[in-house]
């Protein structure tokens, strides 16, 4: 328990960064999970596992190539590929079939899902730590107004609001987007009208994966890469995707935001529960807003 | 047209009355560690049992009903580590706290239905594991607490696996009790059908709340059971895989039986020893087994016990 | 004994019910007939409390139930019967009713008494009344659809209502299965039973009911006996076409 720590305002802002960037990299993740659960109303438990599928696959592409920072540039641009299209195959040989069950049906073939992945990265990696270090244009740190900004953090900053706004564009501008939010919302009416729900479904489903693996990806530099890495994340994300509102990708973001600085800052007030926090404040919020604090798509 | 008043038909009953003798002499003819073995199957039976009556019976999502399993176990370690009380207070306050804990989360959560009362139940339940799980100084943290002090009575393995198989049995027949019971009808009512029941009188969230608290004080219950057996409580006691795993019992042995979720955890707790000891890839085992009943005993499962009867009662014979 | 007083209700920017007045006597039957979407469900929903009206007020038997819970609407004594057949689908055809009188007998908290044992007498004698005598221990799902719209009635009466709410009781049932259920009321009817119902079928209706209420696009437009309301000007025009 470390209260001497003085809080000053470099030290201060520089926590924020350190809040921001992990925000990013859970609204990527969360993102993936909200337009899943949002679309075809499944809690996707084995998301995490792809986050983690992601930065191993991230990892072991990196260090197959080599030759430098090429390496992470090649891993980072095909592991979420690789995830999507594991998912892909997962989700028309298997998923697709049991559309029609109940949804704790669904929740469990998730779960059983995850426990798969589990083990399958305990067969395929091993149980030890990897880490994998970020390019070399992306080491070390700016300076700017007296204080350090690693790079790879502001990297990552620049890449949420990417995201954002390519969900965005995603959804509410292309044709499957918007198939996909008359599906959220009344899945019998797009049906009728002569849509393949079923497919609909499967791109949400990939996309979703997709952004489970590139955060996987993303993440895969800034900490070590281990098996455990997708069960402290699953449970984060479901949280963020609850507090924004169901299906909610602005809620995601909002979600996202407010776990990852009550987190960062809350290591300022009080160390030992800073991780308490954010699981507070959710639990607050939901206690207020039991459906969220946007409005979900069902 | 219907039958007579007594719970259980005569071949029920012999079975039953066999099984508890079986149970009973068990420790005396089985190894060691097969007798641990056998009070950890029955615990985790209470177990899924009480989780049952929300899910099953009660048709709520209670997607983290660990929580109250963790908090009972946590509860009597504390008491029996921290206090000076005698130890039986420490086994009643156990439960009592799963209750309570149980109805505030119930008073929150019970606003909601389906997905959205089991996703909020979740995130009540994962502030309740993170606090325990960093809280080093009172909980132990992720270490857990070890070594706690059970009375000599049921310190050790015999006497642990007679004191656990004496307050199943206890538990499992006032649980069977109430299913059965104007409450517990009323209650798979509601699960049924919501709305009806309201206009036919009945006091719907109410209810529910109730079969909650039950719920919550059983599972404790189990809880304050794991520590006689263990001699330990950690937070993978609050984990949210484990409130999973415990649903997949309940699947195993079906939703809509009594004896169902007794059975699957049996079935469960003897697997994961069995192929334990072949290979550490238990949870690859455990999700094939997932997938091949969702595909195809689900149905069969459900199909199957529904087609049984009306009376969830009359389950099968190898009722555990 | 029930009165529906300027009752309001709309979703969103839809109004469902714009204005709508009802008056039922103790010992009638009373049926409101208008098109689809003119609001009939609605206001059902609205007198069992499963709505709450915008405005406007219910009294029944004189006390003010527009803002009680649907169970303490019960417990007054109203009971209704839904449109869609909405019964316990894995209980039996006797637990169905069963769970009815047992709520009713304020038995819902009692946690010990083996149900199997309970208001056996009273369950079987309703379930005789509407003919279900036969099918006591069948799954309720396995039923035929006219059947669960009996079995609806059936749990209905299980809170021994003053009031039976009966939203088109004989939807989708054949010829033989209507005339039954027809008798059947009737004879619950002549056993002091005051029956509220809304119905498709004009004949039936007219030659039915004591009194009719004609409802469109959200208003009550006449409430009167059935040769009073079949020489109506304004409902000729608008829902019976003339006819």
């Amino acid at each position: 328990m470390d209260f001497s720590s003085t809080i000053s305002a470099s030290g201060l802002i520089q926590q924020f960064l350190i809040g921001l960037s992990r925000s990013t990299i859970l609204f990527i993740v969360s993102s993936g999970l909200s337009l899943v659960l949002g679309v075809l109303r499944i809690p996707n438990v084995a998301h995490g596992s792809l986050y983690m599928l992601g930065a191993f696959l991230c990892y072991s592409i990196a260090t197959l190539v080599g030759a430098g920072s090429t390496g992470f540039w090649v891993g980072l641009a095909l592991a979420p590929f690789c995830v999507a299209f594991v998912s892909l195959v997962v989700e028309r040989a298997l998923f697709s079939r049991l559309y029609d069950r109940e949804h704790l049906m669904l929740l469990l073939f998730t779960f059983a899902l995850m426990l798969l992945c589990r083990d399958a990265v305990k067969m395929i990696w091993g149980s030890e730590y990897r880490s994998l270090a970020p390019p070399e244009a992306l080491q070390g740190s700016l300076s700017a107004f007296g204080m350090m900004f690693p790079k790879y953090n502001l990297f990552l900053l620049s890449l949420g609001p990417v995201v954002a706004i390519g969900l965005w564009f995603l959804t509410h501008k292309t044709k499957i987007g918007k198939i996909a939010r008359a599906a959220a919302v009344d899945r019998d009416m797009v049906g009728a009208v002569g849509i393949n729900v079923s497919w609909v479904f499967a791109s949400v489903f990939v996309i979703g994966c997709f952004l489970a693996g590139l955060g996987g990806a993303l993440v895969a530099p800034t900490q070590n890469i281990n098996q455990g890495m997708d069960h402290t994340l699953i449970m984060e994300a479901f949280l963020i995707v609850i507090i924004g509102g169901l299906g909610n990708v602005w809620g995601a973001l909002l979600g996202a935001l407010i776990f990852g600085l009550t987190d960062s800052m809350g290591i300022l007030v009080w160390p030992q529960f800073s991780i308490v926090f954010p699981y507070a404040v959710v639990v607050i919020a939901l206690i207020f807003r039991p459906k969220g604090l946007l409005k979900a798509t069902w | 047209m219907v039958e007579a008043k007594g719970y259980f038909k005569i071949r029920t009953v012999a079975l039953l009355s066999i099984l508890l003798v079986v149970l009973a002499v068990a420790p005396s003819f089985l190894p060691r560690f097969f007798t641990y073995l056998l009070a950890l199957a029955l615990l985790t039976g209470l177990l899924s049992t009480s989780l049952n009556l929300a899910l099953g019976f009660g048709g709520m999502y209670q997607f983290h009903h660990a929580v109250f399993y963790g908090i009972g176990a946590y509860g009597v370690s504390l008491m029996l580590m921290k206090t000076s009380l005698p130890p039986v207070t420490g086994f009643i306050l156990g439960p009592i706290l799963s209750a309570i804990l149980a109805l505030i989360m119930g008073i929150i959560c019970i606003r909601l239905s389906k997905l959205y009362f089991g996703m909020l139940q979740l995130s009540l339940g994962s502030l309740v594991w993170v606090v325990i799980f960093r809280w080093y100084s009172f909980t132990g943290g992720d270490d857990g607490l070890h070594g706690v002090p059970i009375p000599s009575l049921i310190a050790t393995v015999t006497g642990s696996y007679y004191f656990t198989l004496i307050v199943t049995v206890c538990c499992m027949a006032i649980l069977y009790m109430i299913v059965n019971s104007p409450y517990g009808r009323i209650l798979q009512a509601i699960r049924d059908n919501p709305e009806r029941s309201a206009s036919i009188g009945v006091r719907v969230r109410a209810h529910q709340l109730v079969a909650l608290v039950i719920a919550g004080f059983f599972a404790g219950i189990a809880g304050i059971l794991f520590v006689s057996v263990e001699g330990s409580a950690f937070p993978d006691l609050l984990s949210w895989t484990l409130s999973l795993e415990l649903i997949i019992m309940c699947l195993f042995g079906g939703w809509f039986t009594f004896f169902g979720p007794m059975l699957g955890s049996a079935i469960m707790v003897g697997l994961r020893t069995l192929v334990g000891g072949y290979t550490e890839y238990w949870t690859l085992v455990l999700a094939i087994i997932l997938m091949l009943l969702i595909y195809f005993l689900p149905e069969g499962v459900l199909g199957y016990f529904q087609g049984l009867g009306a009376n969830p009662k009359n389950t099968s014979a190898e009722d555990r | 004994m029930l009165q529906v007083k300027d009752v309001q209700k709309s979703f969103g920017h839809f109004q469902a019910i714009i204005r709508a007045n009802l008056d039922v006597r103790r010992g009638e039957i009373v049926a409101v007939i208008g098109p689809n979407g003119a609001g009939k469900s609605t206001l059902f929903k609205i007198i069992s409390g499963h709505l709450k009206p915008d405005r406007g007020k219910i009294l029944f038997r004189d006390r003010d139930i527009t803002s009680l819970e649907p169970h303490q609407i019960c417990r007054q004594g109203v009971s209704l019967s839904y449109q869609i057949v909405n019964v316990f689908s894995r209980l039996t055809v006797f637990e169905n009713v069963q769970v009815s009188v047992l709520s009713r007998l304020g038995k819902a908290f009692d946690f010990f008494t083996p149900a199997k044992g309970l208001a056996i007498d009273e369950t079987e004698k309703i379930l005789d009344s509407v003919g279900l005598g036969n099918v006591g221990d069948r799954i309720c799902g396995a039923l035929s659809h006219g059947e669960q719209k009996v079995l609806e009635i059936a749990i209905a009466l299980g809170s021994n209502p003053e009031l039976l709410i009966l939203d088109e009781p004989t939807a989708g049932m054949a010829q033989e299965e209507t005339s039954a259920t027809i008798k059947l009321l009737e004879r619950l009817n002549h056993e002091g039973l005051t029956i509220l119902f809304c119905e498709h079928d004009i004949e039936l209706v007219f030659s039915f009911a004591n009194r009719i209420m004609v409802m469109q696009q959200g208003v009550s437009i006449i409430q009167g006996p059935p040769h009073q309301v079949r020489e109506n000007r304004e409902v000729r025009e608008a829902y019976l076409g003339g006819a």
